[in-house]
């Protein structure tokens, strides 16, 4: 039963994408209680599945693998589910069923969009739960295929845009991964992650071959996370996609790639890796580095909110990918951590900022004035998940950022340490100018009669259509309100679950750092 | 991209005009004798060749994919020699949904027959208790019959679905555009246009 | 270090007679990406990415090949060509294809929006957006 559950989460979304375009054929809306009852269904399994790995009192146990077809290890595809792989598949699960919820009355409702977003899910889960280098190159290319049809389902001109832009930069990295997969198949013969782990060993870690393509795997999958200066896709993309989008694709699109690099860096080139070739990890380092002040700066920078949430996601990865150099263990349980609360943050953020944008149209930080009074759930909800990215405790945000600084610092790289806190002192410059602008500044004097008039938002009963009066206030349903409330609690809990954390990924960072 | 000097729209856009009121240029269906004569001849070679290529992809080149194209082709070429608009009408757009998703409910249930007797996921052998003495194979002929089942109902159908679809869906242009009395006339096919207006998803 | 006057004298001609598959993965892959990169008008951007995926699959081709092979069909003796890559080069024409189909589907509705196919046209306009 237990590894077949591999099997079933990444085919489930697949195969239930086609009933949405089936079923509307005859019927109009029958999209998203299919896409919401898939969705249920995977985050069921997967936290059967994060439970089993949990609790699992062997060895073997804490490591499932599901064979494809019957064919042992290095001749056929193997699905892998561990510790690591399972918090991501988990957190796939529990973003796609809020936004789902969330996306029921707003976005793009057709039944196009839902299969695309069922497509989505199978094609992320397959990127997590793969042990197969050409099988993650497939699922990444499905995953981005898709991401660029979803972002350019707005009905603006500048959502095809962002979405060709997206394509062209997207197709690129894919394809200088699939390089680096060609020079590790030719050089070893194999491209199965943990027989390439033994295979790589043996041909020696300076090979020239090897760190090529290492080279190419690490340029490709970070032009997909989006670290400076690989990032320019990123902004226009999550701006100019319709919200529900971005929510989406922010938390987990680059969030999966991150994984895949975190599982490339250590299953398959090892730590010793890293050790024998101290000019990569400082080149990766030096690099993300620069990623975190860069993108913490033109963040603080930015007038238009969608922007300013993009550009802080390049800073947040850069951290990551830090953490990915430094090579350290408890830097890498950061990252982790970072990986999961930074999806739950930005897609709260992101949805929060839909919120707004549906009910007051308000796209740029100055439109925010004074709409706590009118939203204070929604700004509630806004400001707690932007102190918690800042990085206030306790929220998950200090936990991932902690402890990366605390695995810089036991590996001797003071300035990665320095870095963080800087950055940290300029998302607080960003957040809180939007929190200030939402609490303490004055609305503009023209809506004054109108905001008599019209209720507060968030007393809304049982809307469940936004209704149009006068162009001025929206009314927004109120799921969309419930879910933002619900994932903004969720990232300060969690600050509480470190230990949790620690024992689901402890098997997966022993096999790592032996 | 010029209006007549009179105001009248230009000849060569169809008389349409946009929302914006500028004549914009739009594929023109010219009728050529020799394009259709030629399609009319080559259609059903073309078809056995597909078909030929999708069922013989176990032991010479070609398979699934390379079979759906080609049998995707016909249709385009059927498309270019008589009109976008009227290959449009004769396919309905159920047919090319209704190609695409059962290619990959096909594909999915070989798939998932193996997981419900026990075995892997696209293990064919695990039909071999069941299905042995049915069909009268040895259990490793299974795997051949098995993969070449999935190419042939799974793959090629996929495949010819998604290429004709993604083709009217490209044809047809943008979607926000005002529909003509031909579309309104027609009904659902407009419908059907929106709602294939997703690029092609691979699922390999 | 390289010894780069032998590299020159015996080497590159040797890679050049030999290997030559491979110096035009290189030149096609760079052909693609320049054209990515530096042309203007959208569509040839997509014809330059398929250019640069089609060199990387020359590339996985020319990895399976061996000498003296046949066609991976077990029948006879004799080495077989490495069947692997022609499978993955397979998966990845189709993947190509998708991109190239979605690409165009996009540059037709940027056209359609806006009227123009050249990059740096829509860059100001949807930048003063």
């Amino acid at each position: 039963m237990s590894d077949v559950l591999l099997a079933l989460l990444v085919t489930v979304p697949l195969l239930t994408a086609i009933f949405p375009l089936l079923f509307g054929l005859r019927y109009e809306n029958a999209g998203w209680p299919i896409a919401l009852a898939g969705s249920l269904v995977v985050t069921a399994m997967a936290s059967s599945l994060a439970w089993e790995i949990f609790t699992a009192p062997t060895e073997a146990g804490q490591r499932l693998v599901h064979e494809m077809a019957g064919y042992p290890a290095p001749y056929g595809i193997e699905l892998v589910g561990d510790g690591l792989s399972a918090l991501i598949a988990l957190l796939i699960g529990v973003v796609s069923v809020a936004v789902l919820i969330y996306g029921r009355s707003t976005g793009p409702q057709t039944n196009a969009f839902y299969s695309g977003l069922l497509l989505l899910m199978g094609g992320l889960l397959g990127m997590t739960l793969t042990g197969d280098l050409f099988n993650l190159f497939v699922f990444l290319e499905i995953v981005g295929l898709v991401t660029y049809a979803l972002v350019a389902s707005d009905d603006s001109g500048m959502a095809a845009y962002g979405a060709l832009k997206y394509l062209f930069l997207g197709t690129v990295g894919a394809s200088l991964y699939l390089i680096g997969v060609g020079y590790l198949l030719v050089a070893t013969g194999s491209l199965n992650m943990l027989d390439l782990q033994a295979r790589i060993a043996e041909l020696g870690y300076t090979d020239p071959l090897v760190q090529a393509a290492f080279g190419f795997i690490l340029i490709g999958l970070m032009l997909k996370i989006a670290v400076f200066p690989l990032h320019t896709w990123q902004p226009d993309a999550y701006t100019y996609a319709p919200d529900t989008v971005s929510a989406y694709i922010s938390a987990l699109v680059s969030t999966t790639a991150a994984y895949a690099l975190i599982r490339i860096s250590f299953d398959v080139f090892t730590v010793d890796f890293f050790a024998a070739n101290p000019l990569i990890t400082d080149a990766v380092v030096l690099v993300a580095s620069i990623s975190i002040v860069v993108g913490s700066l033109l963040a603080a920078m930015q007038t238009e909110i969608k922007r300013v949430f993009a550009y802080s996601s390049v800073a947040q990865f850069g951290m990551i990918v830090v953490a990915i150099g430094l090579n350290s263990r408890t830097a890498l349980l950061g990252a982790v951590i970072h990986l999961v609360g930074h999806g739950l943050m930005k897609a709260t953020l992101f949805m929060g900022a839909g919120i707004l944008s549906s009910a007051y149209g308000a796209t740029t930080i100055s439109d925010y004035a004074g709409l706590a009074k009118r939203s204070p759930i929604t700004s509630g909800g806004l400001a707690v998940t932007g102190l918690a990215l800042v990085g206030i405790p306790p929220s998950i945000g200090i936990l991932g950022k902690w402890y990366i600084a605390l695995g810089a610092v036991e590996s001797g790289s003071w300035s990665v340490a320095i870095v963080i806190f800087i950055s940290t002192l300029l998302t607080l410059t960003y957040v809180a100018r939007i929190i200030e602008t939402l609490y303490f500044n004055a609305p503009p004097e023209a809506s004054h009669e109108e905001a008599a008039a019209s209720e507060s938002v968030d007393h809304v009963a049982a809307a469940d259509s936004p209704v149009a009066d006068g162009g001025h206030t929206n009314r927004v349903a109120t799921e969309r309100i419930v879910v933002v409330a619900v994932l903004a609690v969720s990232t300060v809990a969690l600050f509480a679950s470190v230990d949790l954390f620690t024992e689901l990924l402890d098997p997966v960072f022993g096999r790592f750092f032996q | 991209m010029s209006d007549d000097p009179t105001g009248q729209p230009d000849e060569r856009f169809d008389g349409r005009v946009d929302t914006d009121g500028v004549a914009r240029q739009r594929p023109v269906y010219t009728e050529s004798q020799v394009i259709m004569t030629t399609v009319k001849a080559v259609i059903p070679f073309v078809m056995t060749y597909g078909l030929f290529i999708t069922f013989h992809g176990a032991d010479t080149p070609g398979g699934g994919f390379q079979g759906g194209a080609i049998i995707a082709s016909v249709v385009l070429m059927i498309a270019f020699a008589f009109g976008i608009e009227s290959t449009r009408a004769w396919l309905a757009n159920s047919t090319v949904v209704g190609l695409g998703t059962a290619g990959v409910f096909l594909f999915g249930a070989i798939g998932f027959g193996p997981i419900l007797l026990g075995e892997n996921f696209l293990e064919y052998t695990a039909y071999y208790p069941v299905f042995g003495d049915l069909l009268g194979l040895k259990e490793y002929e299974f795997v051949k019959y098995g993969m070449e089942v999935v190419e042939i109902v799974g793959i090629a159908f996929i495949v010819s679905g998604i290429l004709m679809g993604l083709f009217f869906a490209l044809a047809a242009g943008d979607s926000h555009s005002e529909p003509s009395e031909a579309d309104l006339r027609e009904g659902d096919l407009r419908d059907g246009a929106d709602s294939a207006t997703l690029g092609g998803e691979s699922d390999d | 270090m390289i010894d780069f006057a032998s590299l020159l004298t015996t080497d590159l001609v040797g890679l050049a007679t030999t290997r030559h598959a491979y110096l035009l993965f290189v030149l096609l892959s760079t052909i693609g990406l320049y054209m990515l990169i530096a042309n203007q008008n959208l569509v040839k951007k997509v014809i330059g990415v398929n250019m640069f995926q089609t060199g990387i699959f020359l590339f996985f081709i020319t990895s399976a090949y061996r000498v003296g092979g046949r066609a991976p069909i077990v029948e006879g003796a004799g080495p077989y060509v490495s069947p692997l890559p022609q499978v993955i080069v397979l998966t990845a024409i189709v993947v190509g294809i998708s991109l190239t189909a979605v690409g165009l589907a996009l540059s037709i509705r940027l056209y359609n929006e806006y009227g123009t196919l050249r990059a740096d046209a829509l860059r100001e306009v949807i930048g003063d957006e």
